[in-house]
């Protein structure tokens, strides 16, 4: 058992040596407004490079979503965002469980691999920003 | 695979983390609804070790579960003299405390030009290690089963070890297992510390995963979820929880009819499961048929 728990761990080290890359930092503009349907929402993101402020084209973009008052507890199946007509900008459709406090995870795959967090408040009718935790 | 599956399965691994920091207190007869604050301070702790200070992925997951102990060993020795509704308020009351306090800490350095660390209710992002070290997903999803292998290994031996079965002798009667000689405080704060450590070490897995943390996200509800999958899924092996988050955010979170009802349904399972099963599914007497069982299939094969 110690010899299996060592070579477990000796895996695990493994999984978490890596040299690190200067890699493209994302920045996302996320705007969502309601499709008409409750619950139902259409987004659309900017992604440009946080460092030189270029648009960031022809990625494969996911976009999922959790609330962070129930972490992992309502998930939202990532749906796949299409390039819009401006460059940079991509379109998605997000079906929600409920209202309320939602973190939108945007994954960009392909020449640039990141992932960008935004937070908004869902609500009947509008879409606003999530103001901060509360006490 | 499909980035859902391996999102789900990410969270069940992670989950199962806090799951058994908590299965382990109710081990040695406490009811702690305060586990979320040692995943909040180890989520922190590696957050900040790997997108502040630099350090690798295994150092940052080390230092959460040093912070998680050492948390809960200065939370257990004052908690000492409490049992029941008095241990596990104080344990709530610490969380919330906690909580409130990470919507407080501001702790930030300019990379890039741009400040990265916690701020406060805002929340800690940029977390990026997995994306500057190019480590994808489904390595990552490897990494989060291979520790906790690690950890039920270590359970496994936890159990057929004298500590594992001072911590049962607590749990059933902690005068009486005083009373055989067992040094009933030590044993208390050590599983504490272990407790600490573990949800630590699923915190800085979250952190990491998400890229992104908050306080909210470590409130009250993932300590209520972390205790209720030691009582559905069973007290008899640290299995017990597993099969508890397995059932909530494995099936429960598949079955997308149920999205919305999922909490009401995860509700009345626990309230059923306390009055038919008070030890969840795999308790005691349900492992030891099942061992029974096992045993028996082997000599005839």
């Amino acid at each position: 058992m110690r010899r299996m728990a060592a070579a477990l761990f000796a895996m695990a080290a493994i999984g978490m040596a890596g040299a690190a890359e200067a890699q493209v930092r994302a920045r996302a503009e996320l705007r969502c407004e309601p499709a008409g349907e409750v619950l139902l929402y259409d987004c659309t993101v900017a992604l440009s490079d946080r460092r030189t402020n270029e648009p960031l084209a022809g990625l494969a973009v996911t976009v999922g979503a959790d609330m962070p008052s129930m972490a992992g507890a309502h998930s939202v199946r990532p749906v796949t965002a299409a390039e819009g007509p401006v460059k940079g900008t991509y379109r998605f459709r997000l079906e929600l469980e409920m209202h309320g406090d939602w973190a939108l995870q945007i994954n960009l795959s392909g020449a640039t691999r990141d992932r960008v967090v935004e937070l908004l408040r869902f609500e009947d009718g509008r879409v606003g920003e999530a103001p901060p935790s509360r006490r | 695979m499909d980035d859902h599956l391996i999102g789900v399965l990410s969270n069940i691994g992670i989950v199962s983390f806090v799951a058994l920091s908590a299965y382990l207190l109710l081990l040695t007869g406490e009811i702690s609804f305060g586990q979320q604050a040692f995943f909040a301070i180890g989520a922190y702790a590696a957050g900040i070790a790997t997108a502040l200070w630099g350090w690798p992925l295994a150092l940052a997951l080390a230092a959460g579960a040093v912070s998680g102990a050492a948390a809960a060993v200065l939370v257990g020795i004052p908690t000492l003299r409490l049992h029941g509704l008095y241990f596990s308020i104080a344990t709530l009351a610490f969380a919330e405390m906690v909580r409130i306090l990470f919507e407080l800490f501001r702790y930030q350095v300019e990379i890039d030009g741009e400040p990265v660390g916690p701020d406060g209710a805002a929340g800690f992002r940029n977390i990026r290690y997995i994306f500057d070290h190019n480590i994808d997903a489904v390595q990552f999803l490897l990494l989060i089963y291979a520790l906790l292998a690690v950890v039920l290994l270590g359970f496994v031996w936890l159990e057929r070890s004298r500590t594992g079965v001072a911590f049962r002798m607590i749990g059933e009667d902690e005068t009486l297992a005083g009373l055989q000689g067992v040094a009933v405080a030590r044993h208390k704060v050590l599983a504490a510390g272990l407790a600490g450590a573990l949800a630590g070490v699923g915190g800085g897995l979250y952190a990491h995963l998400t890229t992104y943390v908050e306080p909210r996200i470590f409130d009250v509800m993932l300590g209520v979820h972390s205790l209720a999958y030691g009582l559905i899924g069973g007290l008899g092996t640290a299995l017990g929880p597993l099969l508890g988050v397995l059932i909530d955010i494995g099936l429960l979170e598949s079955i997308r009819a149920l999205a919305g009802y999922r909490m009401i349904i995860f509700g009345g399972i626990v309230a059923v499961l306390l009055i038919v099963r008070p030890r969840g599914l795999l308790d005691e007497r349900a492992v030891h048929g099942i061992g029974v069982l096992w045993r028996r299939m082997r000599r005839q094969t």
